[in-house]
Protein backbone atom coordinates (compact mmCIF):
# COMPACT_ATOMS: atom_id res chain seq x y z
CA UNK A 1 0.00 0.00 0.00
CA UNK A 2 2.78 2.39 0.73
CA UNK A 3 5.04 1.43 -2.17
CA UNK A 4 1.84 2.47 -4.23
CA UNK A 5 1.37 5.70 -2.46
CA UNK A 6 5.15 6.41 -3.02
CA UNK A 7 4.41 6.39 -6.43
CA UNK A 8 1.86 8.41 -6.44
CA UNK A 9 3.78 11.13 -4.95
CA UNK A 10 6.67 10.61 -7.30
CA UNK A 11 4.02 10.99 -10.23
CA UNK A 12 2.90 14.04 -8.78
CA UNK A 13 6.36 15.78 -8.04
CA UNK A 14 6.96 14.64 -11.96
CA UNK A 15 3.50 16.64 -12.98
CA UNK A 16 4.58 19.33 -10.64
CA UNK A 17 8.11 19.81 -12.18
CA UNK A 18 6.17 19.70 -15.84
CA UNK A 19 3.52 22.17 -14.84
CA UNK A 20 6.44 24.37 -13.48
CA UNK A 21 8.47 23.97 -16.58
CA UNK A 22 5.55 25.08 -18.53
CA UNK A 23 4.36 28.16 -16.65
CA UNK A 24 7.76 29.94 -16.31
CA UNK A 25 8.25 29.46 -19.92
CA UNK A 26 5.24 30.93 -20.62
CA UNK A 27 5.65 33.30 -17.94
CA UNK A 28 9.53 34.42 -19.69
CA UNK A 29 7.53 34.66 -23.20
CA UNK A 30 4.76 37.20 -22.24
CA UNK A 31 8.14 39.12 -20.17
CA UNK A 32 10.36 38.76 -23.37
CA UNK A 33 6.98 40.43 -25.43
CA UNK A 34 6.55 43.23 -22.84
CA UNK A 35 10.58 44.10 -23.09
CA UNK A 36 10.62 43.85 -26.93
CA UNK A 37 7.53 45.98 -27.53
CA UNK A 38 9.47 48.46 -25.21
CA UNK A 39 12.76 48.27 -27.52
CA UNK A 40 10.57 48.55 -30.84
CA UNK A 41 7.57 50.02 -30.49
CA UNK A 42 8.92 53.25 -31.54
CA UNK A 43 6.50 55.93 -29.69
CA UNK A 44 6.51 53.89 -26.06
CA UNK A 45 3.78 56.17 -24.64
CA UNK A 46 1.18 55.77 -26.72
CA UNK A 47 -2.40 53.89 -25.67
CA UNK A 48 -1.26 50.70 -27.59
CA UNK A 49 1.63 50.32 -26.48
CA UNK A 50 1.42 50.98 -22.85
CA UNK A 51 -1.77 48.62 -23.36
CA UNK A 52 0.04 45.73 -24.84
CA UNK A 53 2.94 46.17 -22.07
CA UNK A 54 0.34 45.78 -19.69
CA UNK A 55 -1.56 43.18 -21.03
CA UNK A 56 1.65 40.78 -21.72
CA UNK A 57 2.78 41.56 -18.17
CA UNK A 58 -0.71 40.49 -16.68
CA UNK A 59 -0.68 37.18 -18.54
CA UNK A 60 3.36 36.91 -16.82
CA UNK A 61 1.91 37.99 -13.73
CA UNK A 62 -0.70 34.94 -14.00
CA UNK A 63 0.95 32.32 -15.55
CA UNK A 64 3.94 32.69 -12.39
CA UNK A 65 0.90 32.37 -9.89
CA UNK A 66 1.17 28.39 -10.29
CA UNK A 67 4.74 28.67 -9.74
CA UNK A 68 4.51 30.77 -6.76
CA UNK A 69 1.87 28.82 -4.90
CA UNK A 70 3.82 25.13 -5.37
CA UNK A 71 6.86 27.20 -4.08
CA UNK A 72 4.74 28.68 -1.08
CA UNK A 73 3.48 25.53 0.07
CA UNK A 74 6.79 23.64 -0.41
CA UNK A 75 7.82 26.10 1.91
CA UNK A 76 10.80 27.48 -0.37
CA UNK A 77 8.80 31.08 -0.29
CA UNK A 78 7.42 32.63 2.64
CA UNK A 79 4.40 34.29 2.47
CA UNK A 80 5.68 37.93 3.07
CA UNK A 81 2.22 39.46 4.22
CA UNK A 82 0.98 37.15 6.65
CA UNK A 83 -0.02 38.22 9.54
CA UNK A 84 1.46 36.69 13.21
CA UNK A 85 -0.56 33.82 13.82
CA UNK A 86 -2.00 33.14 10.64
CA UNK A 87 -1.72 29.49 11.33
CA UNK A 88 -4.31 29.39 14.17
CA UNK A 89 -7.01 26.63 14.25
CA UNK A 90 -10.31 27.79 13.76
CA UNK A 91 -12.15 28.51 16.77
CA UNK A 92 -16.07 27.78 17.28
CA UNK A 93 -16.46 31.73 17.41
CA UNK A 94 -14.03 33.34 15.69
CA UNK A 95 -13.84 37.05 17.12
CA UNK A 96 -10.59 38.65 17.73
CA UNK A 97 -9.49 41.89 17.99
CA UNK A 98 -5.96 42.88 17.28
CA UNK A 99 -4.19 46.86 17.51
CA UNK A 100 -3.87 49.59 19.96
CA UNK A 101 -4.89 52.92 20.91
CA UNK A 102 -1.31 53.62 19.91
CA UNK A 103 -1.14 51.98 16.67
CA UNK A 104 -5.09 53.71 15.44
CA UNK A 105 -3.30 56.89 16.26
CA UNK A 106 -0.62 56.16 14.52
CA UNK A 107 -2.69 55.32 11.39
CA UNK A 108 -5.10 58.46 11.39
CA UNK A 109 -1.70 60.50 12.13
CA UNK A 110 -0.44 59.55 8.92
CA UNK A 111 -3.68 59.91 7.16
CA UNK A 112 -4.45 62.94 7.93
CA UNK A 113 -0.55 64.04 6.63
CA UNK A 114 -1.43 62.00 3.56
CA UNK A 115 -4.22 64.21 3.10
CA UNK A 116 -2.45 67.68 3.77
CA UNK A 117 -0.05 66.49 1.30
CA UNK A 118 -2.89 66.62 -1.08
CA UNK A 119 -4.21 69.70 -0.81
CA UNK A 120 -0.72 70.92 -0.28
CA UNK A 121 -0.26 69.94 -3.74
CA UNK A 122 -3.38 71.91 -4.97
CA UNK A 123 -2.09 75.09 -3.54
CA UNK A 124 0.90 74.93 -4.75
CA UNK A 125 -0.01 74.12 -8.12
CA UNK A 126 1.37 71.44 -9.87
CA UNK A 127 0.26 70.06 -13.46
CA UNK A 128 -2.72 68.26 -14.17
CA UNK A 129 -1.40 65.43 -15.10
CA UNK A 130 1.43 65.12 -12.78
CA UNK A 131 -1.11 66.08 -9.91
CA UNK A 132 -3.42 63.11 -11.24
CA UNK A 133 -0.63 60.55 -10.93
CA UNK A 134 0.46 61.78 -7.49
CA UNK A 135 -3.30 62.58 -5.87
CA UNK A 136 -4.03 58.64 -7.27
CA UNK A 137 -1.00 57.67 -5.79
CA UNK A 138 -1.50 58.72 -2.49
CA UNK A 139 -5.12 58.07 -2.46
CA UNK A 140 -4.36 54.19 -2.95
CA UNK A 141 -1.91 54.39 -0.06
CA UNK A 142 -4.87 56.01 2.31
CA UNK A 143 -6.93 52.88 0.97
CA UNK A 144 -4.51 50.08 1.77
CA UNK A 145 -3.81 52.15 5.33
CA UNK A 146 -7.81 52.22 6.29
CA UNK A 147 -8.64 48.82 4.49
CA UNK A 148 -5.40 47.13 6.28
CA UNK A 149 -5.81 48.78 10.17
CA UNK A 150 -9.29 50.19 10.55
CA UNK A 151 -10.81 47.67 8.45
CA UNK A 152 -8.81 44.91 10.33
CA UNK A 153 -8.07 43.28 7.17
CA UNK A 154 -4.21 42.61 8.13
CA UNK A 155 -5.34 40.46 10.97
CA UNK A 156 -7.54 38.44 9.23
CA UNK A 157 -7.03 35.01 7.18
CA UNK A 158 -4.46 35.85 4.10
CA UNK A 159 -7.67 34.02 2.06
CA UNK A 160 -9.97 36.23 2.99
CA UNK A 161 -7.56 38.83 1.30
CA UNK A 162 -6.99 36.64 -1.58
CA UNK A 163 -10.73 36.48 -2.47
CA UNK A 164 -12.14 40.17 -1.91
CA UNK A 165 -8.70 42.18 -3.53
CA UNK A 166 -7.40 40.50 -6.47
CA UNK A 167 -10.92 40.30 -7.89
CA UNK A 168 -11.70 44.16 -6.98
CA UNK A 169 -8.62 45.11 -8.65
CA UNK A 170 -9.14 43.30 -11.90
CA UNK A 171 -12.54 44.47 -12.21
CA UNK A 172 -11.70 48.13 -12.13
CA UNK A 173 -8.58 47.60 -14.17
CA UNK A 174 -11.01 46.38 -16.93
CA UNK A 175 -12.76 49.57 -16.54
CA UNK A 176 -10.10 51.56 -17.90
CA UNK A 177 -10.70 49.65 -21.14
CA UNK A 178 -12.76 52.80 -21.89
CA UNK A 179 -10.19 55.59 -22.10
CA UNK A 180 -8.93 54.84 -25.24
CA UNK A 181 -12.31 55.76 -26.59
CA UNK A 182 -12.27 58.64 -24.51
CA UNK A 183 -9.27 59.58 -26.03
CA UNK A 184 -11.06 58.81 -29.69
CA UNK A 185 -13.75 60.84 -28.98
CA UNK A 186 -11.92 64.06 -28.38
CA UNK A 187 -9.77 63.44 -31.17
CA UNK A 188 -13.33 63.01 -33.52
CA UNK A 189 -14.39 66.85 -32.76
CA UNK A 190 -15.12 69.25 -35.94
CA UNK A 191 -15.47 72.38 -34.21
CA UNK A 192 -11.94 72.44 -32.42
CA UNK B 1 -4.17 4.72 5.70
CA UNK B 2 -5.85 7.72 6.51
CA UNK B 3 -3.44 9.47 7.13
CA UNK B 4 -1.27 8.37 3.94
CA UNK B 5 -4.42 9.21 1.60
CA UNK B 6 -4.13 12.45 3.24
CA UNK B 7 -0.94 13.42 3.14
CA UNK B 8 -0.48 12.08 -0.66
CA UNK B 9 -3.45 15.12 -1.53
CA UNK B 10 -1.91 18.46 -0.22
CA UNK B 11 -4.48 20.58 -2.54
CA UNK B 12 -7.81 19.25 -0.45
CA UNK B 13 -7.50 21.79 2.09
CA UNK B 14 -9.60 20.61 5.12
CA UNK B 15 -10.73 24.35 6.09
CA UNK B 16 -13.06 23.81 2.91
CA UNK B 17 -14.44 20.49 3.99
CA UNK B 18 -17.27 21.88 5.89
CA UNK B 19 -17.75 22.26 10.11
CA UNK B 20 -15.30 25.19 10.21
CA UNK B 21 -15.01 28.94 9.25
CA UNK B 22 -13.13 28.94 6.20
CA UNK B 23 -12.23 32.58 6.24
CA UNK B 24 -12.01 32.66 10.07
CA UNK B 25 -14.82 35.27 10.00
CA UNK B 26 -18.59 35.10 10.25
CA UNK B 27 -21.16 34.43 7.45
CA UNK B 28 -22.48 37.98 7.97
CA UNK B 29 -19.11 39.63 8.36
CA UNK B 30 -18.20 37.92 4.93
CA UNK B 31 -21.59 39.45 3.67
CA UNK B 32 -20.93 42.71 4.34
CA UNK B 33 -17.36 42.29 2.89
CA UNK B 34 -18.80 41.33 -0.84
CA UNK B 35 -21.31 44.17 -0.18
CA UNK B 36 -18.18 45.99 0.35
CA UNK B 37 -16.25 44.95 -2.77
CA UNK B 38 -19.61 45.52 -5.25
CA UNK B 39 -20.47 48.80 -3.92
CA UNK B 40 -16.40 49.59 -4.43
CA UNK B 41 -17.19 48.61 -7.72
CA UNK B 42 -20.33 50.59 -8.44
CA UNK B 43 -18.17 53.99 -7.17
CA UNK B 44 -15.39 52.66 -9.52
CA UNK B 45 -17.57 52.50 -12.44
CA UNK B 46 -18.85 56.27 -11.46
CA UNK B 47 -15.40 57.63 -10.84
CA UNK B 48 -14.07 56.19 -14.25
CA UNK B 49 -17.31 57.53 -15.97
CA UNK B 50 -16.50 61.04 -14.71
CA UNK B 51 -12.99 60.28 -15.95
CA UNK B 52 -14.23 59.20 -18.86
CA UNK B 53 -16.58 62.73 -19.81
CA UNK B 54 -13.42 65.21 -18.52
CA UNK B 55 -10.94 63.47 -21.32
CA UNK B 56 -13.08 63.39 -23.87
CA UNK B 57 -14.41 66.75 -23.43
CA UNK B 58 -12.43 70.55 -24.76
CA UNK B 59 -12.54 71.67 -21.72
CA UNK B 60 -13.65 71.32 -17.97
CA UNK B 61 -15.17 73.66 -15.49
CA UNK B 62 -12.23 74.58 -12.27
CA UNK B 63 -14.60 76.24 -10.19
CA UNK B 64 -13.31 75.71 -6.52
CA UNK B 65 -11.08 78.17 -5.27
CA UNK B 66 -8.39 77.32 -2.70
CA UNK B 67 -9.87 79.71 -0.61
CA UNK B 68 -12.92 78.72 0.54
CA UNK B 69 -14.10 75.94 -1.14
CA UNK B 70 -11.00 73.36 -0.93
CA UNK B 71 -10.24 74.54 2.64
CA UNK B 72 -14.37 74.03 3.00
CA UNK B 73 -14.02 70.11 1.51
CA UNK B 74 -10.56 69.78 3.72
CA UNK B 75 -13.06 69.80 6.61
CA UNK B 76 -15.13 67.55 5.62
CA UNK B 77 -12.53 65.23 4.85
CA UNK B 78 -11.25 65.64 8.52
CA UNK B 79 -14.88 65.48 9.58
CA UNK B 80 -14.95 61.81 7.74
CA UNK B 81 -11.21 61.04 9.20
CA UNK B 82 -12.40 61.28 12.86
CA UNK B 83 -15.25 59.62 12.73
CA UNK B 84 -13.53 56.54 11.52
CA UNK B 85 -11.11 56.93 13.99
CA UNK B 86 -13.30 57.06 16.69
CA UNK B 87 -15.28 53.78 14.97
CA UNK B 88 -12.14 51.99 15.21
CA UNK B 89 -12.47 53.06 19.04
CA UNK B 90 -15.89 51.38 19.08
CA UNK B 91 -14.80 48.31 17.88
CA UNK B 92 -12.09 48.14 20.07
CA UNK B 93 -14.40 49.13 23.32
CA UNK B 94 -16.69 46.61 21.96
CA UNK B 95 -13.90 43.87 22.06
CA UNK B 96 -13.26 44.32 25.38
CA UNK B 97 -16.89 44.15 26.02
CA UNK B 98 -17.27 47.60 27.51
CA UNK B 99 -21.17 48.35 25.54
CA UNK B 100 -21.28 52.00 27.43
CA UNK B 101 -17.91 52.87 25.72
CA UNK B 102 -18.41 51.37 22.54
CA UNK B 103 -22.09 53.57 22.30
CA UNK B 104 -20.23 56.54 23.34
CA UNK B 105 -17.89 56.40 20.72
CA UNK B 106 -20.27 55.19 17.73
CA UNK B 107 -22.51 58.53 19.07
CA UNK B 108 -18.99 60.30 18.46
CA UNK B 109 -18.87 58.88 15.08
CA UNK B 110 -22.51 59.66 14.14
CA UNK B 111 -21.90 62.83 15.05
CA UNK B 112 -18.88 63.22 12.49
CA UNK B 113 -20.93 61.44 9.72
CA UNK B 114 -23.91 64.55 10.78
CA UNK B 115 -21.23 67.33 10.57
CA UNK B 116 -19.82 65.82 7.19
CA UNK B 117 -23.22 65.93 5.49
CA UNK B 118 -24.42 69.28 7.09
CA UNK B 119 -21.69 70.62 5.44
CA UNK B 120 -21.77 68.87 2.29
CA UNK B 121 -25.40 70.24 2.15
CA UNK B 122 -24.81 73.80 2.86
CA UNK B 123 -22.06 72.95 -0.35
CA UNK B 124 -24.53 71.65 -2.59
CA UNK B 125 -26.92 74.37 -2.01
CA UNK B 126 -24.41 77.19 -2.12
CA UNK B 127 -23.13 75.67 -5.36
CA UNK B 128 -27.23 75.49 -6.60
CA UNK B 129 -28.29 78.33 -5.70
CA UNK B 130 -25.47 81.18 -5.55
CA UNK B 131 -24.08 79.83 -8.83
CA UNK B 132 -26.88 78.38 -10.48
CA UNK B 133 -25.19 74.76 -11.34
CA UNK B 134 -27.65 72.26 -12.85
CA UNK B 135 -26.61 68.84 -13.86
CA UNK B 136 -26.77 69.48 -17.33
CA UNK B 137 -26.31 73.09 -17.82
CA UNK B 138 -23.21 75.31 -16.59
CA UNK B 139 -24.05 79.01 -15.08
CA UNK B 140 -23.64 81.10 -18.02
CA UNK B 141 -20.54 83.14 -15.29
CA UNK B 142 -18.80 79.53 -15.82
CA UNK B 143 -19.47 79.50 -19.18
CA UNK B 144 -17.57 82.93 -20.29
CA UNK B 145 -14.79 81.69 -17.65
CA UNK B 146 -14.19 77.87 -19.66
CA UNK B 147 -15.34 78.31 -23.24
CA UNK B 148 -16.71 74.91 -24.76
CA UNK B 149 -16.64 73.57 -21.25
CA UNK B 150 -18.74 70.37 -20.94
CA UNK B 151 -22.12 71.22 -19.27
CA UNK B 152 -21.70 67.30 -17.57
CA UNK B 153 -19.80 68.87 -14.67
CA UNK B 154 -23.03 69.00 -12.66
CA UNK B 155 -23.80 65.88 -13.57
CA UNK B 156 -21.22 64.12 -12.58
CA UNK B 157 -20.38 66.13 -9.82
CA UNK B 158 -23.98 65.57 -8.03
CA UNK B 159 -24.28 61.92 -9.10
CA UNK B 160 -21.08 60.96 -7.34
CA UNK B 161 -20.87 63.27 -4.36
CA UNK B 162 -24.98 62.92 -3.58
CA UNK B 163 -24.35 58.42 -3.71
CA UNK B 164 -21.71 58.87 -1.12
CA UNK B 165 -24.10 61.54 0.54
CA UNK B 166 -26.94 58.66 0.87
CA UNK B 167 -24.35 56.37 1.85
CA UNK B 168 -23.03 58.61 4.74
CA UNK B 169 -26.82 59.12 5.46
CA UNK B 170 -27.41 55.40 5.30
CA UNK B 171 -24.11 54.92 7.88
CA UNK B 172 -25.65 57.27 10.48
CA UNK B 173 -28.89 55.49 10.42
CA UNK B 174 -27.39 52.16 10.73
CA UNK B 175 -24.91 53.22 13.92
CA UNK B 176 -27.69 55.02 15.48
CA UNK B 177 -29.78 51.39 15.12
CA UNK B 178 -27.04 49.56 16.56
CA UNK B 179 -25.93 52.46 19.19
CA UNK B 180 -29.81 52.17 20.38
CA UNK B 181 -30.09 48.47 20.96
CA UNK B 182 -26.07 47.84 22.01
CA UNK B 183 -27.08 45.33 25.02
CA UNK B 184 -28.57 42.88 22.52
CA UNK B 185 -26.41 43.22 19.90
CA UNK B 186 -23.14 40.94 19.85
CA UNK B 187 -19.54 42.56 19.08
CA UNK B 188 -19.73 41.44 15.66
CA UNK B 189 -22.61 43.56 14.69
CA UNK B 190 -20.76 45.91 15.51
CA UNK B 191 -17.25 44.97 13.85
CA UNK B 192 -19.78 45.41 10.68
CA UNK B 193 -21.13 48.30 11.23
CA UNK B 194 -17.36 49.92 11.62
CA UNK B 195 -16.70 48.11 8.33
CA UNK B 196 -19.27 49.64 6.35
CA UNK B 197 -18.66 53.14 7.93
CA UNK B 198 -15.05 52.41 7.21
CA UNK B 199 -15.68 51.98 3.77
CA UNK B 200 -17.60 55.05 2.97
CA UNK B 201 -14.79 57.06 4.28
CA UNK B 202 -12.53 55.27 2.23
CA UNK B 203 -14.44 56.04 -0.82
CA UNK B 204 -13.92 59.86 0.31
CA UNK B 205 -10.67 59.73 -0.13
CA UNK B 206 -10.91 59.16 -3.90
CA UNK B 207 -13.82 61.60 -4.36
CA UNK B 208 -12.30 64.44 -2.08
CA UNK B 209 -8.96 64.67 -4.69
CA UNK B 210 -10.71 63.63 -8.11
CA UNK B 211 -13.40 66.01 -7.62
CA UNK B 212 -12.19 68.61 -5.97
CA UNK B 213 -8.08 68.87 -6.08
CA UNK B 214 -8.30 68.28 -9.57
CA UNK B 215 -10.93 71.24 -10.20
CA UNK B 216 -8.82 74.01 -8.11
CA UNK B 217 -9.26 77.29 -9.77
CA UNK B 218 -5.33 78.79 -9.93
CA UNK B 219 -7.04 82.12 -10.61
CA UNK B 220 -10.52 83.08 -9.49
CA UNK B 221 -11.89 86.00 -10.30
CA UNK B 222 -12.03 88.62 -7.10
CA UNK B 223 -8.55 87.89 -6.78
Amino acid sequence: MSTRFGSLGNLMKKQDLILNAVCLLFATGFVVMALSNVRWAGNFFSIDSLFFTLVSLLLAGIFMVIPLLWAHENGVLKNLFAAEGDDVPAEPVPVHFAGTTKLFLAILGLLLVLTVVEVLLAYIQVPLVLMLTILVGLSLIKAALILAYFMHLRYERMSLVYTLIPMLVICICLLFIFFPDGFRQLGLRVYR
Amino acid sequence: MSTHAHAAEPLVADDWSGGTFPYHIGHRKLGMWLFIVSDALTFSALLIGYSYVRVSSDAWPAPFAFYPSIIFSTVMTLCLLASSFTMVMAVSASARRDRRRARRWIGATMLGGLTFLALHIYEWLHLINDYGLKPFSLPAEWLARWPQASPLFGATFFAITGLHMFHVLTGVIYLGYIALRIRRKTHEDVEISGLYWHFVDLVWMFVFPMIYLLSVDFHPPGH
